[in-house]
C-alpha cells in the first residue's frame, strides 16, 4: 500500500489531488466510479458545508456533494 | 386513467417516437419545452411511480413527432427507480414506450461526463443526434466547443440549441430528418465501453483527438462565487431560512385572496344548484355532496400551484441542491435525505403534492422514509380545525391562539423527526443509507415561461390524481350523513341525527367516551376524512348551528359548544382537557383518505397506505386519551 495514499476528507480545500483508488461498499464505489471518480482523474474539495457534512468536490467540470463517509472512500495520492 | 393510459400507450408504439435521454441538469425538459411549445402532459406506467412527460413536436419543426422526456440518467449503477425506468426504455426493454430514434442532450461544459453516458444511448444502434446545451456557460468556464469537428469525431450529427429561447431546435430536427430513412451506420459513441474506467478514458481521448474542446479549465466563476456566499459558514444558514419564510409566506398568504375567492365562488355555485328545488334530494347531493367536494379539491389549488411554481423556481435556478447540501447532515441523522426538506416543506401546505415532491429523492429507502412521515407534517387543512378549536380553549387574546398555533408547527416537525429517526433505527437498519453524490447545477438565471408550463404540467397532475379521490370520499360522506334507515322504507332521506353517519358516531362513542368526546364529534372525526377541515361544517351542522354569515356561524358555534353537554351525565363536552384532546388527536391522525389513496398509488403498495393510516390514526388516538385522562389525573377537567 502506497503510504502517500489519504482520504478525500483529509486534503486542503482547492488543492487538486489524484485520485489512487477507492475503497468502499462495492455497490457504492461502483457509482462513484461510474460517476467519474476513476484512478488517475484530478480533482478538488470545494467546499464545506457549514455542519462539516457533506463538502462540494469537482470532478469533470461538475460539482457533486458528497458525504464525508462517501468522499472518505475516495483514496488520493 | 389506465384505459387512457393504454390507449396513448398503444398509439405511439406504431408512430414515430422520439426519446429525449441525458442526465440531470442537462436542459432536457426545457428542451421538451421548446420542442412541443409547451404541449405535454405527464403520463404514468402502471406498476411504476415514475411519470414521464409525452408530447407532440410542433407542427413547425416539420413532420410532427412524438416526443417522450425520459428521467435525467446520473448513472446506471445502483439506479433510483426514475433512472431504472429510463435506462429500460433506452436499452428497448419497455414494454410500452419504444423509441424509433434519440436526441441525447449533453451539457457542453461536462462533455467527458455526459458524453460516457450517451455511450450507453450510441449502444442500441438506433438515429440519434445530441443537442449540446449550455453553450452559453461556456464563456464562464473559458472553454469553447466545435459542434462540428465533434460531430465529425462521432458520426453522429452534434446542434448547439438553447431551448430556453428555441435557438437550434429547427435545425435539430432538420438533423433528425436527415437520418432518419437512411440506414444508420453506426458512430464512435457505440465504441465506448460500458466499464466507466475504460469509458472515461475512450472519451477523453476521442475528446481529445477530436480537438473540438479548448479547455480553459477554469471553473465557472460565477457559481463558485455564489457558493461561497450560500454555503458559508455564517450565511448559508440565514440565507437557507430566508427562503424558506419567504416560501411560507407566498403559500399562505398570496394564496389567501384565491383561496377566498374560490371558496366563495363554490359556496355560491352549491347554493345556487340547491336552492333550483330545495326539496329536492339530487339536487342537495349535487350541490351539497358533489359541488362541495369540489370546491374542497378546488380550494387548495392556489397553494398548490404557488407551491409547485416556487419549487420549480428553486430547482431550475440551482438553488434546491445547495440547499439540500445544508440540510443533508441533520436530515441523514435522522435516516432521510437532503432533498427530503422539499416534500417535508410541501406538506405544511398538503401531503398530497408533498407526497409527489419526494420523488425528488433519488433514494428508495430515504423516500419511503420520507414520505412516512409525511402525515405529521401540519398540513393546512388542519389550520382551520386548529383555529376552532384554540378559539373554544382559548376564549381570550388572539396572541394565546397565535402562539399555541406556533407551537403546534414547530413540534409536528420535530416529532416528524422524531418518527423517521426512531423508525430508521428500529424498522430500517438493515438497509444500507445509500449514496448522496448530488449534483449541484451551474446558476442560471431561470426563464418564466418553461417554469410556468412545468408548474401547470405537475398542477394538473395532481388535480386528476387527487381531486378524484377527495370528490369520491366527499360524495360518499354526504350520502352518509345524509340518509338512514327508516321503518318501512330501508333507506331514505333523514336528517343528520337520524343517518347512517350518527348511527355510525353512536355506534363508536364507547371508544370517543375516553377522549372526552360525544358521538356528535365523532360525527366530525368520520366526516374529516373527506378532509381536515371538512370537521368544522359538519360541527355546525350537528350542533344546529344556522346562519348564512360565516362569521356568525362561527360564533354560534362556539356558543353552541361552550353549552354543549352529554345527554346522560349532563357534564360538558367541550373542556380543556377534551379540546386539547381533540388537538392531539388532530395532530397525529392521518385524517385524510385522499393522501392514503395518493401513497396507495405512489408506492404501489395498499400495505403501506393502509399501515400509515392504522399507526398515525391509532397513534392520534392513543395519545389524545392519555392526555385527556393525564390532565384530568392532574385535575384540569
Amino acid at each position: 500500500m502506497d503510504p502517500g495514499s489519504r482520504p478525500l476528507t483529509a486534503v486542503a480545500l482547492n488543492k487538486r489531488v489524484r485520485i489512487e483508488r477507492l475503497d468502499g461498499p462495492h455497490q457504492d464505489c461502483a457509482r462513484l466510479l461510474d460517476l467519474g471518480f476513476t484512478p488517475g482523474e484530478e480533482i478538488s474539495v470545494t467546499q464545506w458545508a457549514p455542519l462539516g457534512d457533506p463538502l462540494v468536490v469537482r470532478v469533470r467540470g461538475t460539482l457533486l456533494a458528497l458525504r464525508k463517509r462517501e468522499a472518505a472512500w475516495i483514496l488520493v495520492e | 386513467m389506465s384505459t387512457e393510459t393504454a390507449q396513448t400507450t398503444t398509439s405511439t408504439s406504431k408512430d414515430n417516437v422520439v426519446c429525449l435521454v441525458g442526465m440531470p441538469n442537462s436542459g432536457k425538459t426545457t428542451l421538451m419545452n421548446a420542442l412541443t411549445g409547451g404541449n405535454f402532459k405527464t403520463a404514468n406506467y402502471a406498476g411504476v411511480t415514475v411519470s414521464l412527460l409525452r408530447g407532440r413536436s410542433k407542427p413547425e419543426y416539420g413532420t410532427p413527432r412524438n416526443i417522450v422526456d425520459l428521467p435525467g440518467v446520473h448513472s446506471s449503477v445502483a439506479p433510483s427507480p426514475e433512472e431504472e425506468l429510463a435506462v429500460e426504455v433506452i436499452e428497448g426493454r419497455h414494454s410500452k414506450v419504444k423509441p424509433d430514434a434519440f436526441i441525447l442532450v449533453a451539457d457542453a461544459t461536462q462533455l467527458e461526463r455526459h458524453l460516457k453516458f450517451g455511450g450507453l444511448v450510441g449502444r442500441q444502434g438506433k438515429p440519434t443526434v445530441i443537442a449540446l446545451t449550455m453553450v452559453d456557460l461556456l464563456d464562464r468556464t473559458g472553454q469553447s466547443v466545435n459542434a462540428l469537428k465533434l460531430s465529425n469525431a462521432l458520426g453522429i450529427p452534434v446542434v448547439p440549441v438553447d431551448p430556453r429561447t428555441g435557438k437550434g431546435v429547427k435545425e435539430l430536427f432538420a438533423a433528425l430528418d436527415g437520418l432518419s430513412g437512411m440506414l444508420w451506420m453506426g458512430n464512435a459513441l457505440a465504441q465506448v465501453s460500458s466499464e466507466p474506467v475504460v469509458a472515461f478514458k475512450q472519451v477523453q481521448e476521442l475528446l481529445r483527438r477530436s480537438g473540438a474542446v479548448t479547455r480553459g479549465a477554469q471553473p465557472d466563476s460565477l457559481t463558485s462565487r455564489i457558493d461561497r456566499f450560500v454555503l458559508h459558514r455564517y450565511f448559508g444558514f440565514p440565507v437557507f431560512f430566508l427562503v424558506l419564510i419567504s416560501l411560507f409566506a407566498a403559500i399562505f398568504w398570496l394564496a389567501q385572496p384565491f383561496m377566498d375567492l374560490i371558496d366563495g365562488a363554490f359556496a355560491v355555485a352549491a347554493s345556487s344548484v340547491t336552492s333550483l328545488a330545495p326539496d329536492s334530494v339530487v339536487m342537495r347531493f349535487l350541490g351539497d355532496g358533489v359541488i362541495a367536494g369540489l370546491g374542497a379539491v378546488a380550494v387548495f389549488f392556489p397553494q398548490i400551484m404557488i407551491l409547485f411554481f416556487l419549487m420549480t423556481l428553486l430547482e431550475d435556478s440551482g438553488y434546491l441542491a445547495r440547499g439540500a447540501t445544508l440540510v443533508d447532515r441533520p436530515l441523514s441523522y435522522l435516516g432521510l435525505h437532503g432533498r427530503s426538506f422539499v416534500p417535508m416543506l410541501s406538506g405544511f401546505a398538503c401531503a398530497i403534492p408533498a407526497v409527489f415532491a419526494a420523488r425528488a429523492i433519488p433514494a428508495r429507502r430515504e423516500r419511503l422514509l420520507t414520505i412516512w412521515i409525511l402525515p405529521l407534517m401540519s398540513c393546512s387543512a388542519r389550520l382551520p380545525v386548529y383555529a376552532l378549536l384554540l378559539a373554544a380553549l382559548l376564549s381570550g387574546a388572539a396572541w394565546q391562539a397565535g402562539i399555541a398555533l406556533a407551537a403546534i408547527y414547530v413540534s409536528s416537525l420535530l416529532i416528524g423527526s422524531l418518527v423517521a429517526g426512531v423508525t430508521a433505527r428500529i424498522f430500517m437498519k438493515h438497509r444500507q443509507p445509500s449514496l448522496l453524490a448530488m449534483e449541484l447545477p451551474a446558476y442560471r438565471v431561470p426563464r418564466w415561461w418553461p417554469i410556468l408550463r412545468m408548474t401547470w404540467a405537475r398542477g394538473s397532475a395532481y388535480l386528476k390524481r387527487a381531486g378524484v379521490p377527495i370528490m369520491i370520499v366527499s360524495a360518499v360522506l354526504w350520502l352518509i350523513s345524509n340518509f338512514g334507515y327508516v321503518p318501512g322504507a330501508p333507506i331514505a332521506s333523514t336528517p343528520m341525527e337520524r343517518s347512517f353517519a350518527s348511527e355510525l358516531g353512536q355506534k363508536i362513542e364507547p371508544v370517543l367516551r375516553p377522549m372526552g368526546a360525544d358521538w356528535r364529534v365523532g360525527v366530525g372525526l368520520i366526516s374529516a376524512f373527506a378532509a381536515r377541515e371538512v370537521f368544522v361544517s359538519s360541527m355546525a351542522i350537528v350542533f344546529h348551528v344556522d346562519s348564512d354569515d360565516e362569521q356568525t356561524q362561527q360564533e354560534n358555534l362556539l356558543d353552541q359548544m361552550r353549552t354543549a353537554t352529554f345527554p346522560d351525565t349532563g357534564q360538558k363536552i367541550f373542556t380543556p382537557a377534551s379540546i386539547i384532546g381533540l388537538v392531539v388527536f388532530f395532530f397525529f391522525s392521518l385524517q385524510c383518505f385522499s393522501t392514503v389513496a395518493v401513497v396507495r398509488k405512489e408506492m404501489n403498495s395498499w400495505k403501506l397506505a393502509g399501515l400509515q393510516l392504522l399507526f398515525y390514526t391509532g397513534l392520534g388516538y392513543s395519545l389524545a386519551v392519555a392526555t385527556v385522562q393525564t390532565l384530568r389525573a392532574f385535575g384540569v377537567a
